[in-house]
């Protein structure tokens, strides 16, 4: 018996014993209190959207801090969590934070968590493109399960899969680059132009929301190129784009890290880059933090996020204070965080309406609207589509040198009322945003022509021409 | 007839007894979460592991490329059976075929993959035979991945929703999921040990122990392993299946390198020396994966994947033969005799890799 006592087998008794407890622990959970709504907050904590963890808590917690009483424990830290909420008689209770990593199946696995091990009733999230497709996809699956999309920008959650369970109160990211192909077509005098987009849901949305404006106008676009996502040589990409005078300019749909890197390669290869023939989604916004290709594309005009940062309306400037009082560090006008918040108000609204109540009684009650802060049209409303589906104002904007030096952006246009379908354009029937789609075809948008230019964050009553 | 005096061989059979009723009736007795999401996933899990522990511990064959097996067949199965348009799917090629079909078809395509892949890699071993099925894991990663038609980065989803008459609906009904999880692992745990002690399981022995010696007595050594690989195929098909049913959709990271070592990690915590470790590596994995994320421990914090990768670590120093190598040194300890693994010496007697085949 003496090579009982081996520590080579204690230790691990006692670690299997330490799983026993956790699984009994876990398996013969008791009954739930009925008084108690509980909400999951999705985001990523790895990957390439981990700096968001902190962004998307932080949006959400503001507004339950704002509207629904909670304490925040850290103003610094916002996924140190809150405590207090309370909605008319009934708690709310945030019950885990999903550590996703821009993957599906880590998104899967954790909403798996959230829902079914710590049981909560409503989702706020995920993040990101793909993460919001298997979302959907497993809300379908979960009719009782409410989920309100944090920020992620794919198309198909809301338009071909669209589960009646699934809420955005913001546009997908062909919706936020509404806009920008009038103004290269119109301000820049661009007829034709070049494509490179990342390989997967959101870059093909982002793309087709470009692609459909610029086509929208009488542009062409002559080449699509795909690097896969994640690449890191684009060198053999760059050399897939027409040459430097055959087109007029060139759209980069890249995100990450590829989007400096896909940039550098095209100067090793093209020469110097001449910021009238460049422009790019969201991701352009932030090259601001590349010292070397920053100050390159200083001019260029860029994709927005659904956010107005800047925007200088009393609304736009109530929701920064908010977000000034609860968490003073968090960028307001960040979409991760903007997103976030409104995605949290909208579920205080819906429960406060409806006395707490939640599965199918909480889906009726989700309102169909919001007064967002940016939002200007229609007296600063949003509006969700019969696929509860944000229509909303986008703002594109322009990379610019800020006054000390450094390189940021400012909002150069007003598009009012962006509707998911680009006015019949998508629909739920056609073929999700991909490598050929959509087609580039001449169309009369909404908000073709009515775009009107923003100066110093004010929206003006000129239209771009 | 007098029955030889097996006290260990008891023991296990009793607790293995235990455990089989445990889980006919575990949704009468754990909670929702853990039959549907423990429960079926370590079933699920513990079959894909089982293929590598039956290649490994009786083939001399460490596979990495039974994840990316796995992934092919739920992939097959996702572009055949699910169907696109307004309220369908929006990746992969949707050609809406018959489930059944699509289910017959997903398995034999993957296990003819398999055959394929076991036929070049029969003559590779050890460390070759691990770097060749590596590559095909990878190749299968970049290849759906990359080719959008087939799905690329985004997941080809809602195949739950197209289950063959047969089955019925498992959506909304996960128990039935379960039930068809536990049936396929009880199947494939005793075909397995069934086909071990057939003549070619007896041969397939042989190779492992000594190639040269059986190339000379005139088997055909390639042929064994072929085979062999094409059979932990199809065991590894059926889990594809029943993942991409559990988990409703598939996606590249579900056959990255990441979830290629995942299956690793679980055969090794399990122990490769017996197919039972399969479904224990498997359980022990999934809760520790599970529950370690609310773990804050000073200096690594909340980090999960550090404190998950130390367990593991302890794990596997303590015990190379795993969860299952304990139970041994456990039984050895006091006093007990009879049973045993033996096929644990073959685990670490990998066949040279000088062997030569004709």
């Amino acid at each position: 018996m003496k090579n009982v006592r081996s520590w080579k087998l204690l230790l691990p008794l006692a670690g299997l014993a330490a799983v026993a407890s956790i699984w009994v622990s876990g398996a013969f959970a008791g009954a739930q209190a009925t008084n108690v709504i509980k909400v999951a907050i999705m985001t990523d904590c790895k990957g390439a959207f981990a700096f968001g963890y902190e962004f998307d808590s932080g949006g959400a917690q503001a507004a339950f801090a704002q509207y629904a009483g909670g304490k925040v424990k850290n103003k610094n830290k916002p996924s140190a969590g809150m405590t207090g909420i309370k909605i008319g008689n009934k708690s709310v209770q945030i019950v885990g934070y999903g550590c996703g990593d821009d993957t599906v199946p880590t998104a899967v696995k954790e909403t798996r968590r959230l829902m079914e091990q710590l049981k909560a009733d409503v989702m706020i999230g995920p993040l990101s493109g793909d993460e919001a497709v298997s979302v959907a996809n497993y809300a379908k699956s979960h009719p009782t399960k409410t989920f309100i999309i944090g920020t992620a920008g794919s198309q198909d959650p809301t338009l071909q899969i669209a589960p009646k369970n699934v809420f955005r109160y913001h546009g997908d990211g062909a919706q936020w680059n509404a806009g920008l192909g009038e103004i290269l077509y119109k301000k820049l005098g661009w007829r034709k132009a070049a494509i490179m987009m990342d390989d997967y849901s959101f870059g093909w949305t982002s793309g087709a929301g470009i692609i459909a404006d610029f086509c929208a106008i009488g542009g062409q676009i002559t080449k699509r190129v795909f690097p896969p996502l994640n690449n890191t040589d684009y060198a053999p990409f760059v050399r897939q784009l027409p040459r430097p005078g055959t087109v007029d300019g060139y759209i980069w749909v890249i995100g990450g890290t590829g989007t400096a890197s896909s940039l550098k390669a095209f100067e090793q290869a093209y020469g110097k880059i001449d910021p009238k023939q460049h422009a790019g989604n969201l991701f352009f916004a932030f090259l601001g933090a590349d010292k070397v290709v920053g100050p390159k594309v200083v001019g260029t005009y860029v994709g927005g996020f659904g956010t107005g940062p800047g925007l200088k309306t009393a609304q736009a400037k109530a929701y920064e204070a908010v977000m000034k009082k609860w968490y003073p560090k968090l960028p307001a006008g960040d979409g991760f965080v903007y997103n976030y918040y409104n995605a949290a108000w909208a579920l205080i609204r819906a429960l406060k309406a409806n006395g707490g109540q939640v599965g199918a009684a909480l889906q009726r009650a989700m309102p169909r609207t919001n007064k967002s802060g940016y939002e200007v049209s229609d007296g600063g409303v949003v509006k969700l589509d019969s696929r509860r589906q944000a229509i909303q104002d986008q703002y594109p904007l322009q990379v610019v040198r800020n006054p000390d030096g450094s390189v940021g952006t400012k909002i150069v246009g007003y598009v009012p009322n962006v509707d998911q379908s680009f006015g019949g354009l998508f629909k739920p029937s056609s073929p999700a945003p991909g490598r050929s789609q959509p087609k580039c075809v001449k169309k009369k948008l909404p908000w073709q022509g009515k775009i009107r230019e923003v100066r110093n964050g004010v929206i003006t009553k000129s239209v771009i021409k | 007839m007098r029955l030889r005096s097996d006290p260990r061989g008891t023991v296990e059979r009793a607790i293995g007894l235990v455990v089989l009723v445990a889980l006919a009736v575990g949704p009468a007795i754990f909670n929702d979460y853990w039959v549907n999401t423990i429960l079926t996933q370590m079933l699920i899990f513990g079959i894909a592991a089982a293929s590598l522990i039956f290649l490994s511990a009786y083939g001399a064959m460490t596979s990495l490329a039974q994840t990316a097996l796995m992934g092919i067949s739920a992939y097959l199965l996702g572009n055949m059976v699910t169907q696109g348009g307004a309220g369908g799917e929006s990746k992969g090629l949707t050609l809406g075929w018959d489930p059944t079909l699509g289910l017959v078809l997903a398995v034999v395509l993957t296990t003819a993959i398999g055959v394929a892949f076991g036929a070049v890699a029969a003559r590779s071993f050890g460390i070759y035979f691990l770097m060749l099925t590596l590559t095909y894991g990878v190749i299968a990663n970049y290849f759906f991945g990359q080719v959008t038609q087939f799905g690329g980065f985004s997941p080809i989803a809602g195949v739950d929703r197209y289950t063959p008459g047969f089955i019925g609906k498992i959506v909304g009904h996960p128990d039935k999921l379960y039930y068809i999880a536990f049936g396929v692992a009880l199947a494939v745990y005793l075909a397995i040990r069934y086909l071990i002690r057939t003549p070619f399981g007896l041969s397939l022995q042989g190779v492992r122990d000594d190639p040269v010696r059986m190339s000379s007595l005139g088997y055909n050594v390639p042929l064994h392993r072929a085979l062999a690989f094409g059979f932990a195929s199809f065991v590894a098909a059926l889990s594809g299946v029943l993942f991409v049913w559990w988990q409703g959709q598939i996606a590249p990271g579900n056959i990255g390198l990441a979830s290629t070592i995942e299956l690793l990690v679980m055969a090794v915590i399990g122990g490769l020396t017996r197919i039972e470790g399969a479904w224990v590596g498997a359980f022990a994995f999934i809760v520790i994966n599970n529950y370690v994320r609310d773990v804050e421990l000073p200096l690594v914090g909340g980090s999960f994947n550090t404190i998950i990768g130390l367990i593991f670590l302890v794990i596997v120093i303590v015990s190379p033969d795993g969860l299952m190598g304990i139970w041994d040194r456990l039984w050895r300890s006091l006093g007990g005799r009879g049973g045993g693994t033996p096929d644990s010496a073959s685990v670490t007697r990998q066949a040279a890799p000088e062997a030569s085949i004709p």
